[in-house]
Order: C-alpha cells, then structure tokens, then sequence
C-alpha cells in the first residue's frame, strides 16, 4: 500500500512541478517564443494532473473482453477529458503562436517589454492621447509621436 | 424541453455553414446569422412560457445523470440564453463588417455562451467556456493592427494561464469525488469538498473563469483589448460574457463550496476590482479604455455584492450583473462614433444630443442616482455589506462608497466635456451619431427606463431567480429526480 502512496506522491508532485514552472516562466520570461513554451509546459502539467486522477495502479485498460469485467480498472472518463483538453491546448498554443508571428511582423520584436511599449504607443496615438506619447522611436517601427504632434499642431 | 438543445445546435451549425455559404450566395453572410439569433430567442422564449418558472433538466444523448450530461433550465439560465441571443443580435456586426468568418465567430461565440449558461456538466462548462474564449481570440483580433494583435496575444496567454488554473481545479475535484455532474457533486460536497483541497479548487477555478470576467488580478488584458477591439466586440465581452462567467463561478460556489472562506476571497477580490478599476478609469484619458476601467470596477461591484451571504447576497449580486449587462454594452455601443480622446470628443455633445442623453442616463444609473436601476441595485449590496457583522464587510461597503465618488467625478467629467462651450471647432472631424449607429443604445436605455418604472415586478422576479439559484435541493433532485437527498 506504501508503494501506490508513494507513486501517487511523486506523480502528483510532477504534475504540480510542471504546472508551477510553466506559470513561473510565463510571468518571468520576457521572449514571446518561451512564454508561450512556458504555457505549453504548464498545459502539460494540468493534463497529467487530470490522468492521473484516474489513475489505478496495476489497473487494466477499461474494455470488456467477451463478458469478462477486469479487476481493477483505469478510470476512463479522465482520459477522455485528457484528450479534449490536449486538442484545446494545441489549438490554442498554435493560435498564440500565429499571432506572434504577426505581432513580429508588425513590431519587429518578440522582447514583450518592447512590444508592449509600441503597443501603448500605436494604441495612445489612435486614440489621439498625446500624454504618454515617447518621443523617442520605438523599436524599427517609423516615429510615431513627433509626426502626430506636428500635426497636431499644424490644424 | 429538449428543444433548448437548438439554442446551443442551431448557432453552431451556423457558425460552420455560414462562411461557406456565403461565398456561394452573398446575402447568407448577411442575414443567416440575425435570422438564427431569432429564432434561438423565440425557443427560449416559448420554452420560459412553458416551464412556468420551474426548473427543468434534459439529458442530452439519452444517457441518465449522473453518467450523461445534463443540461440544467432554471430562470437564471433561460435568462442568460435569452440575453446571449438578443444582446448578439442587437449587436450583430451589419455595417462594420462584413467578413463572413466574423459573423461566423460570433455565431460560435452565443453557441457556447448559452451552452455556458445551461449546462449542468463540469467538464462541459469547461469546454464551452474554450469555445467562448477562443470565438473572442478570433473576434478581437479581427481589426488586424499590429496594437490589436499584440492586444489579443496577451489576451491568449492569460486566458491560457486561467485555463490551466481552471483544468487544475476541476482535477482536483474529480479526485475527491470521481463525477464531473453539478447535481451528483452537490451531493457528494458536504463530505468531500468541504476542506482545504475544496477551496485550494474553488480558488483556481475562481482565478481560471475569472480571466473572463475581468476579476483582479487576472484582468491585464482588458483594458488594452477593450481599446484595440471593435467596440461592437468589447460591447458583447464586457456586458455578456464577462457576466456569464461570473454566473458560472457563483453557480459552482453555491452547489458545490460551502466555504465561508470563499466569500471573504470573493469580497477582497472584489474590493479590490473596485478600487483599481474605478481609479484607473479615473486617470483614463479616451473613452474606450475609461469604459474597460469602469467595468472592471463595476464587476468587482458585482462580486463583492455575491459576496454577501445567504439569498440576499445572490439577490443583490443579481441585480448589480443584470443592470451592468444593459448598461456597458450600450456605452460601448456610443463609443463607436465616439472613439478616442476626450479632447477630441470635446463639445461632441452638441452635435448627437441623443447620444449624449443616453450617455448620461447610462451614467447617472451607473452611480446611483434614483429613481434608476442602478440606485437599488446599488442601495441593496450597500445594506447587505452593512447587514453583515463583521468589519471586512463594512471595509468593502466604504470601498464602494469611495469609489461612487471617483465614478460620478470621471463620468461627469466626461459628460460637461461633451457639452464644453466653444469647443465646436475641434469636435468637426468627431463622427454625428445617426440612427443606425443609437440604435442599439437607444433598445437598451427604452430597457433601463421600462425597469425604472417597473422597479417593483422586475424586483420580485429578480428576488425570486436567486431563491432558485440558492436552492441546491432542487437542483439535486431536478437532476437526479426525488429520493435523493442532501446529507
């Protein structure tokens, strides 16, 4: 009975450890390529922690063979919710993937600090805020807070 | 009853029809998706006629609870599939755009919106919940500037985190209780969740769910996406799905978590959504990212009034979600002609006098003023907070008072910009509302001054969706027929 404890034990603290170093390298990395990989590895670490709560050791596939119940089953539902969870994952780490490849695109970057400075900066100039406007040019992008100023200032 | 299943089926079919259709015939692009929206808000409707207000469930497939899925009706699900399917048509993107994939995301989006409001399957909440979040990836990112991709792909990554946050929690339920349906785990909760690990799963669905509505600290994205998104778009996220999100987290806190510890969690969070939100709308200087702000600070308000224990508390949460659900989309409705910089929209008011009569009604209810909606709303959670013994409590009831003040400063601020005189020279290039472009906000305001009226009905109504809401027995035995009692 130890043993299944202590399986359990390491299993669970995997999942959680991998969960933990995804959400960590999201909040701390500052390349958009590693967030998102933080991510994927956080996405894993949930996935896990879903089979493994269904989980038996020495437990059987779950499929009956000609009227034959097996004696200890893996729980099933885990697994299938695994599978829809997975299938997002991917979908949603090939959507942030595309987008940042546009958002290199347009910004010539992936230093979210650089990126998030051209955005407030694009973002404050369509809304014709010169407030927070810097003066300086942002990363590869043409200068944009002198011209609108100056025309500004011309009508 | 089972023709509800259409309400999540029709919209869905569309979704996938629609931007093949329309490329063979062009007016199935326009008129497919409104047409749809229609006829889901007729089924809701007939379906809430029939059920005579009494709380139904069907079992979709045929598989009997707690095996299958059900889908659970009460009031407060008819109502917000009924509010999903008008607010979308109300808001449906005629004019703005007319990219077919769009109209196809929205169809997706009200699919798994009113799938979110009904469902009574943790898992399926949860995958709806995807559905919604990755329709409004699409949508926010429709615009296609470089602000609005780099918007959306934070947006992306938070609301990964939350979902990883979420998934987490709905794991650690199933090791406790090995059922994924609301009705069996309401059974089984007051022997199983009732701990550390229970709250430690409440806490992460709270934070996972709650990237949608807006809840601090998970609300980064907001104002910046709010700012960059068609306002059309940040209209639908802010006043409906935000909204749905927070039904759902209330709905799993009152089957599943009788944690006192989860209602203080929810006020502090609230509080401080409040607090921030309300100072950050303060210190806003164009109207789209004043309204972001101002909506996360009326959703704190919203949290922090389903903080309150007990029916009162799911009453007056209620009344603050329904009246921001009319409220915020018809301001970013106004905001569509509106974009920008209050110095640019400086004497605008004397051009569309309309428009900013709505915006002051709209702003006045937002405050507090009576006879409006938004004054009882308001009143309620105040007397609620102040009701309880406890100096937390009377801490978040001073915090929304503080608040009000700073709201009423920036709203009215806004408002007397609206009329500055002699300004008429630099509010030439801002847009004239037209008829087309009020339409919405003025349904909307027709709404808020029906229920300033019918303050009393409306009320009573309201009062008696949260005696539903708070009866976990009935749920149980809806679901799971009679017999079956709570332990």
């Amino acid at each position: 009975m130890s043993m299944v404890f202590d399986l359990q034990w390491i299993l669970y603290t995997g999942a959680i450890g991998l969960i933990a170093i995804g959400l960590v390298g999201i909040i701390w990395s500052r390349h958009l390529f590693r967030i998102i990989l933080s991510l994927a590895i956080a996405e894993a670490g949930a996935n896990l922690m879903l089979v493994i709560a269904g989980y038996r050791l020495h437990g059987h596939a779950p499929i009956m063979v000609a009227g034959v119940w097996p004696e200890q089953m893996v729980d099933p539902v885990p697994q299938a919710m695994v599978l829809t969870a997975i299938v997002i994952g991917v979908g949603i780490q090939a959507l942030a993937l595309s987008l940042a490849i546009r958002v290199k695109e347009a910004y010539h970057s992936l230093d979210i600090d650089e990126i998030r400075a051209a955005m407030q900066a694009d973002i404050d100039a369509q809304a014709g805020v010169t407030g927070d406007l810097s003066q300086e040019e942002p990363s590869g992008r043409e200068v944009i807070g002198p011209t609108v100023a100056a025309e500004e200032g011309r009508s | 009853m089972n023709l509800i299943a259409l309400v999540v089926a029709l919209p869905l079919l569309g979704a996938f029809l629609l931007p093949v259709g329309a490329r063979s015939v062009g007016w199935v692009g326009r008129l497919l998706g409104p047409a749809l929206l229609l006829l889901t808000s007729l089924v809701v409707i007939v379906l809430w006629r029939d059920s005579g207000g009494v709380p139904s469930h069907i079992e979709l497939g045929g598989f009997q609870p707690p095996l299958g899925i059900t889908f659970y009706l009460d009031q407060l699900a008819l109502v917000f599939a009924l509010a999903t399917s008008l607010l979308a048509l109300l808001l449906w993107p005629h004019a703005a755009w007319r990219d077919a994939r769009v109209a196809a995301l929205m169809l997706l989006m009200v699919s798994a919106a009113s799938g979110m409001a009904l469902s009574g399957d943790l898992f399926n909440l949860y995958v709806f919940y995807e559905l919604v979040s990755v329709a409004s990836f699409g949508l926010v990112a429709a615009p296609k500037t470089g602000a609005a991709l780099a918007a959306t792909l934070r947006y992306v990554i938070i609301s990964g985190m939350g979902t990883v946050m979420a998934l987490t929690g709905i794991a650690l339920i199933y090791t406790q209780t090995g059922t994924l349906n609301l009705a069996h785990l309401t059974l089984l909760s007051a022997t199983t969740l009732d701990n550390t690990l229970g709250l430690t799963a409440f806490v992460l669905i709270l934070l996972g769910i709650g990237v949608k509505a807006e809840l601090f600290p998970v609300n980064i994205w907001v104002p910046e996406v709010y700012a960059t998104a068609s306002q059309r778009v940040s209209a639908l996220l802010a006043g409906l799905i935000s909204k749905l999100a927070i039904i759902v987290i209330i709905r799993l806190l009152v089957l599943l978590f009788p944690q006192p510890e989860a209602l203080t969690l929810l006020l502090v969070i609230g509080a401080l959504g409040v607090l921030l939100g309300e100072l950050a709308a303060w210190h806003a200087k164009d109207f789209e990212r004043m309204l972001a702000f101002s909506s996360i600070g009326q959703l704190g308000l919203v949290l922090m009034a389903f903080s309150i224990p007990g029916q009162a508390g799911l009453f007056a949460g209620l009344a603050v979600a329904m009246h921001h659900l009319i409220v915020k989309p018809a301001l970013f409705v106004l905001a569509e002609r509106w974009s920008g910089g209050f110095a640019g929209l400086a004497g605008a008011g004397w051009k569309s006098p309309w428009a900013a009569g709505l915006f002051i009604l709209f702003a006045l209810s937002l405050i507090g003023v009576p006879p409006l909606p938004g004054f009882w709303a308001k009143l309620m959670t105040l007397l609620g907070l102040l009701g309880q013994d406890n100096w937390i409590y009377w801490t978040g009831a001073g915090i929304i008072l503080l608040a009000t003040v700073f709201e009423a400063n920036y709203l009215f601020r806004f408002g007397l910009g609206l009329f500055k005189a002699g300004s008429e020279s630099r509010s030439a290039k801002v847009p004239v509302h037209d008829a087309g472009s009020l339409g919405p906000s003025l349904i909307l305001g027709a709404v808020l001054l029906i229920a300033t009226v019918m303050i009393t009905p409306v009320g009573n109504w309201l009062a008696g969706v949260a005696d539903q809401l708070a009866d976990r027995e009935l749920y149980v035995t809806t679901v799971l027929g009679a017999g079956r009692e709570l332990p």
